[in-house]
């Protein structure tokens, strides 16, 4: 511990919040990284603005994934992070654990970087942050005798995630975690040897709460759904209203398509199931009462993605309703048809959605063999400005 | 040499006995207290779940913390959830109390469940990203130290869903939140010709600009850029490190507002721009920490029980938003984008 | 994806790579003719072989072994 002075981050130790402050102080007690971090850290406070250079080269033999590169444009006043390298380790499918598991990344963590993490990065993997170059294969290899991997970064297959599904969610209408992890083992490939024009992610959700998200940034949503009615417990139903809920207030008005009705007299709830867009919203105010479907799959959808470059869009349907059941071998082929359209098709740095959007989506539709079905878009177009297929027309 | 591929461990590995035991047949939950909830299986078996904050930005030690916990109340299992918050699953209801005391012992508060906020999404920051146009960690931090009573208790109108991204790049789906925070710059990046000639691929920089302000500049191997249509976005910083985009005395945050992933009742939305601009103040940042809980509060008394922040906007109007919160309306607010003319109102119909 | 790569290939990447900085896998396989899941192929044991590594700047490129290290890093 040196006696370094950090006053403006030591504010960030005040206030209930647990601090990240306290945290790498608490690694930099046995990292001479971390202590380093601490410093160029305050640095940065003190000038506002960041001391990061570019990536480049860093990596594990073999793959071209799961390690960033960070150099510290501070090396000379901050040498211990000169390098400070973030591996991404691929997180088990629902970030569950045992802690044993987790005590044995820590030792690792500890013997080779800083001793700090994220738990997770934002695309699901468990983050180490801050190595050495030289100490990028050793780790590896100790984290692989561990039984664990890297994930994904760069132009390639980024590390898949899915919500807690299942294992502790009554909404969940497929098995999140096997189709995740399923995903993640057959498509290692492309995990650890980017060689796409950018990133790719896979997110799945249980349902339509969709709690990873995956509709706004997954190249590649799935969405857990069902095809028959909501199932109403008409006696858990009652329950709800007499404990004092306003159920016509709460549930059957903010129904967005007004598919339920309110029988006060009788106490009855029904469900014009034809209407149901099955939102999730009156199942989400009434877990006991309501529960989705008993003929469920997932709707797959595609093109979510963040600003960078061409602007952020929300994913769009392209198969209504997939019965996902193991081995997924339909959801593994058209996650390969549609990668391989978009390498072959996509620009450099051209996610799959502005590839879409550039090309048509009636080419996407139409290599990928999928039939046009109105639950697709929003509404028709309005303008006149649509094309046909040569053999559409006599050029005769 | 490492064995390569085997992928992450298999997640049945990681399932306590209890989610082994009654995968896929949970039946319904209620939410005990802010933090606490209670999941009852078809088997009428029970688990009960603790969700605590953590500030996501962890030493190995407060792993080991957690780690010990869930030896002592969990029989050595945890999860993590998308939010980076920690739940501890149990089956003996009298273990709950004492665990949230045991958490409180190591500063982690409970809570995050229902009708609250949530940990803040949010990325590295100046801790770790080469692109921020401000830190992440700090501000997450002050802002939430503000927002903590409703981490804590469940008095929102609706779930809040708060995130923080260091620059436009919007890593962790930041622009579809109730309120985001996003790093910005303000000023066209420099560029440094003679080391773009040696390390920058032209083509993959001009193609990195969304509104084709670069072009090529045969002469000195390098690029000009046409500063009047340069919005600052700062992707050319990523392709090139010869352009730099980092401008401490105009770089900052802004805030937008009112998105939302989930389908409930309105489908999916975009976040839209409440505020362009704020200073990067740090340790605190108490332009931005004033900013988001005045917003807060503004929605908290105006929404109708049940709606999150952009279906109470879509009700009341953009117009009232900016008049009940005083944000003022700029040009900025308006979209000069690829898609601006479906923002402009076409119609005569708007409030005052 | 192609179960083992084609040594001929293999070898074709290596020179290319000779000439070249850096190279996107796309850019190798529009020069050399040949189709890209062959040169990915290729390249995934190269670096398994340790004779070419994986550079991340903005997107994905390939290089040398060794020689992206020269490389400025700003």
């Amino acid at each position: 511990m040196t006696d370094r002075k950090t006053p403006l981050l030591d504010e960030l130790e005040k206030g209930p919040w647990p601090s990240f402050v306290t945290e790498i102080k608490r690694a930099g007690k046995k990292s001479a990284k971390a202590e380093d971090l601490l410093g160029q850290l305050e640095k940065s406070f003190e000038d506002k603005t960041g001391y990061w250079k570019h990536g480049g080269i860093v990596g594990v033999r073999g793959y071209g994934g799961g390690v960033i590169g960070r150099y510290s444009q501070k090396g000379e006043e901050f040498p211990n992070v000169a390098e400070f390298h973030t591996v991404r380790v691929n997180q088990p499918a629902g970030w569950f654990y045992t802690s044993d598991t987790l005590r044995k990344i820590c030792d690792i963590w500890e013997k080779h970087g800083s001793g700090l993490t994220n738990l997770h990065g934002s695309t699901g993997d468990l983050i180490l942050l801050g190595t050495d170059t030289s100490k990028l294969q050793p780790c590896f290899d100790d984290l692989s005798d561990a039984g664990f991997d890297l994930g994904g970064s760069g132009g390639g297959l980024r590390t898949p995630s899915c919500c807690v599904g299942p294992a502790r969610c009554e909404y969940a209408c497929i098995d999140t975690l096997d189709v995740t992890h399923e995903i993640t083992m057959a498509f290692q490939d492309y995990i650890h040897r980017p060689m796409w024009p950018y990133k790719f992610k896979i997110k799945v959700s249980g349902c339509g709460n969709d709690c990873v998200a995956a509709i706004a940034r997954a190249d590649f949503t799935i969405i857990g759904t069902w095809r028959d009615a909501i199932r109403i417990d008409d006696a858990a139903v009652k329950a709800y209203v007499d404990s004092g809920m306003d159920i016509s207030k709460m549930v059957v008005q903010k129904c967005p398509t007004s598919a339920l009705e309110w029988d006060a007299t009788n106490g009855k709830l029904t469900l014009c199931a034809e209407d149901c867009v099955r939102c999730m919203h009156c199942i989400n105010v009434m877990p006991k009462a309501l529960r989705p479907g008993v003929e469920k799959g997932a709707s797959i959808l595609v093109g979510g993605k963040a600003p960078v470059v061409q602007g952020a869009m929300l994913s769009w349907v392209i198969v209504p309703f997939m019965k996902l059941e193991p081995p997924y071998e339909d959801l593994k082929d058209l996650i390969t048809r549609i990668t391989e359209w978009w390498d072959e098709h996509g620009k450099s740095r051209e996610r799959l959605g502005e590839l879409i959007y550039r090309k048509g989506m009636r080419y996407f539709l139409r290599d990928m063999g999928l039939e046009p079905t109105p639950q697709m878009v929003m509404a028709p177009r309005t303008n006149p400005y649509w094309f046909w297929w040569p053999e559409e027309v006599n050029k005769g | 040499m490492a064995r390569t591929d085997i992928g992450p461990p298999h997640y049945q590995e990681m399932l306590p006995p209890v989610i082994k035991e009654n995968y896929g047949k949970w039946q319904y939950h209620e939410i005990l207290r802010p933090g606490v909830l209670k999941h009852v299986s078809e088997n009428g078996v029970v688990v009960f779940t603790v969700r605590a904050a953590s500030p996501r930005l962890v030493s190995v030690d407060f792993i080991r913390d957690v780690a010990d916990l869930a030896d002592k109340f969990c029989g050595g299992f945890l999860r993590f959830t998308s939010r980076h918050n920690v739940e501890f699953l149990l089956t003996d209801e009298h273990q709950v109390e004492p665990l949230i005391t045991a958490l409180a012992a190591k500063g982690l508060p409970v809570g995050g469940t229902g009708n609250s906020v949530s940990n803040m999404i949010h990325t590295q920051g100046w801790v770790h990203c080469h692109t921020p146009a401000t830190d992440a960690s700090g501000i997450v931090k002050a802002v939430m130290d503000e927002l903590y009573e409703h981490f804590v208790e469940m008095k929102l109108p609706a779930k809040l869903r708060l995130a923080l991204a260091c620059c436009i790049n919007m890593c962790g789906a930041v622009h579809c939140s109730d309120i985001a925070i996003c790093g910005i710059h303000r000023v066209p990046p420099t560029i440094d010709h003679e080391l773009f000639a040696k390390v920058s691929e032209t083509p993959s920089v001009v193609a990195a600009c969304p509104t084709y302000a670069i072009k090529p500049n045969p002469k000195t191997k390098s690029i000009t850029i046409n500063e009047e249509k340069c919005m600052y976005c700062g992707n050319c910083y990523t392709m090139s490190p010869a352009v730099n985009i980092m401008n401490p005395a105009n770089d900052g945050v802004a805030i937008f507002v009112g998105g939302k992933v989930s389908n409930s009742r309105k489908p999916p939305m975009f976040s839209k721009l409440a505020i362009p601009y704020l200073p990067n103040n740090p340790p605190r940042w108490p332009e931005v920490t004033e900013a988001v809980k005045n917003i807060v509060h503004v929605w908290a008394t105006n929404a109708r029980p049940g709606e999150r922040v952009g279906e109470w906007i879509e009700r009341v109007g953009w117009e009232r938003f900016f008049k009940l919160t005083g944000i003022p309306f700029t040009d900025k607010h308006i979209d000069d984008f690829t898609l601006a003319p479906t923002t402009f109102r076409s119609t005569t119909n708007f409030k005052y | 994806m192609v179960e083992a790569a084609n040594p001929e290939i293999k070898d074709k990447v290596l020179d290319y790579l000779h000439k070249v900085p850096k190279a996107k896998s796309r850019d190798i396989a529009a020069t050399l003719d040949i189709k890209k899941a062959l040169v990915d192929a290729a390249i995934k044991e190269l670096a398994n072989e340790d004779l070419v590594e994986y550079l991340y700047i903005g997107t994905t490129y390939v290089t040398l072994k060794g020689s992206g290290e020269g490389l400025p890093k700003i």
